[in-house]
């Protein structure tokens, strides 16, 4: 293809794009408010290549942590890719305490975390398909009347764009969308899975305090899910309170017999505890039923281990207990 | 002041860093970490995990080699699951990183100015 060529089909389907998308008031979810608009989001305009630092501080500053985007270039900035990576982004969020909630690939889900007050950190493609401009913006409202998204976006403070015109940048950029959670807050509209996944990354992140209060707002808005216990059972027992972590893993079994992670956990901590008998038995459960899983290799690790130790006198320190079978 | 600010940030950034190496040391070695156990739950398929040091110390090379501060890299790594590693391994080079728009139009801008004027295309005739 010529030169020409090239520029010819990047202005075609450049034109192509903007007929795609509905206007804003045909795709809006009808409990939706007409417009909504954020209006005390902070705003850090952008410095060369920053958008991605500048948008996540606008998020973080706005969930309450005291940050600002020259202390999170270390934590998101790529030099070499002149830019910075949505995988970074929720990383640098974990790091300062707070969930980041990516959201699923509909606009709904955007419409609705705006309503429960929180900003909407996007990517967009402002360049076409073929040449792509990656780019950061935070969405903090929509006028439906007008059609209108309403962005804090690279050094405009208050961008208004036409609704198709964000859509299909959002769309070309592949449709990632993320906001902050403060602990314990669950987001508009969460399965448990996908909560419990985000509470996972925190803890796999040893943000220990906000982990334990995102598996306490499952457990109360999800009751029988077994993860959550075992989540709530690891910090605990990160932080060393092995009464409490027995109980969660106790939990987390009864609602799931076949919960192998669960009685590996359980397996270790009753070894630590001195209750060899009992850790033993756990963990040639948990090793059966890991069998032919992902967890195999590291629960066999433990069942060696608790093997070699349980020659040692049994010292039950949790001998107030039943263990289930 | 620019250089004497990021120096700053960088000696923080590190004391941090060992810090948060101190106390992220797991209560207990042998404890499976809830987002081992849903990706176990959710894939079913041993052969699909894979090495997750191998992936770190893989991501661990390439932040470096785009530009990251070394001192800067542990920190951003301790930051992801062990899934979320897999998928920057594979991706690093290719994922959209968003930068700063408006300068890369601008350069867009100049390198068509720049084929315009010698002849080499010609979008901005005057008719």
């Amino acid at each position: 293809m010529t030169r020409r060529g090239l520029a010819g089909a990047a202005l075609a389907s450049l034109l192509a794009g903007c007929a795609a998308s509905p206007p804003l008031k045909d795709g809006l979810p009808e409990s939706a408010p007409p417009a909504i608009e954020l209006a005390e989001t902070p705003f850090f305009p952008q410095e060369d290549f920053q958008c991605g630092p500048a948008a996540l501080a606008t998020l973080l500053v706005a969930s309450g942590v005291d940050v600002n985007p020259d202390a999170l270039v270390p934590e998101v900035y790529l030099p070499g890719r002149a830019g910075s990576l949505s995988l970074e982004l929720v990383g640098a969020t974990r790091r300062h305490g707070r969930l980041p909630w990516v959201l699923d690939t509909t606009a709904d889900e955007m419409v609705e975390e705006l309503e429960a007050g929180r900003p909407v950190l996007l990517l967009q493609n402002r360049g076409v398909p073929q040449i792509p401009i990656w780019h950061y913006a935070v969405l903090v409202g929509y006028d439906a009347e007008r059609n209108l998204a309403i962005l804090r976006s690279g050094d405009t403070e208050r961008l208004e764009m036409k609704w198709q015109r964000f859509a299909r940048a959002w769309h070309q950029g592949g449709r990632f969308a993320m906001t902050v959670l403060k602990p314990g807050e669950i987001p508009a509209h969460a399965g448990p899975a996908r909560f419990i996944e985000a509470a996972a990354g925190l803890e796999a992140a040893g943000q220990r305090q906000s982990a334990r209060a995102a598996y306490e707002s499952a457990i109360s808005r999800w009751p029988g899910e077994p993860h959550a216990w075992l989540g709530l059972g690891n910090v605990a027992l990160a932080d060393g309170d092995r009464a409490a972590a027995a109980d969660a893993y106790l939990r987390a079994i009864l609602l799931a017999p076949d919960h192998a992670a669960a009685r590996n956990n359980l397996a270790e901590l009753l070894l630590d505890a001195g209750c060899l008998d009992e850790s033993r038995r756990q963990v040639e459960r948990a090793s059966a039923l890991a069998e032919g899983t992902s967890l195999a290799p590291a629960i066999a690790d433990s069942r060696a281990r608790i093997r070699a130790t349980a020659e040692a006198v049994s010292n039950c320190q949790l001998g107030d207990r039943t263990w289930p079978d | 002041m620019v250089i004497e600010g990021f120096r700053r940030s960088c000696v923080a950034l590190l004391s941090v860093s060992v810090i948060a190496l101190g106390v992220q040391q797991p209560a207990l070695a042998g404890v499976v970490g809830t987002a081992d156990a849903v990706a176990a739950t959710r894939t079913g398929d041993p052969r699909a995990t894979v090495d997750a040091t191998l992936a770190r110390a893989d991501v661990r090379a390439k932040l470096v080699e785009f530009g990251v501060d070394p001192l800067a890299v542990e920190g951003r790594l301790a930051a992801l699951s062990d899934q979320e590693i897999a998928s920057l391994a594979d991706r690093i080079e290719s994922a959209p990183a968003g930068g700063d728009a408006l300068a890369i139009i601008g350069i867009v801008f100049l390198v068509l100015i720049i084929l315009e004027v010698v002849g080499v295309i010609d979008i901005f005739k005057k008719t």
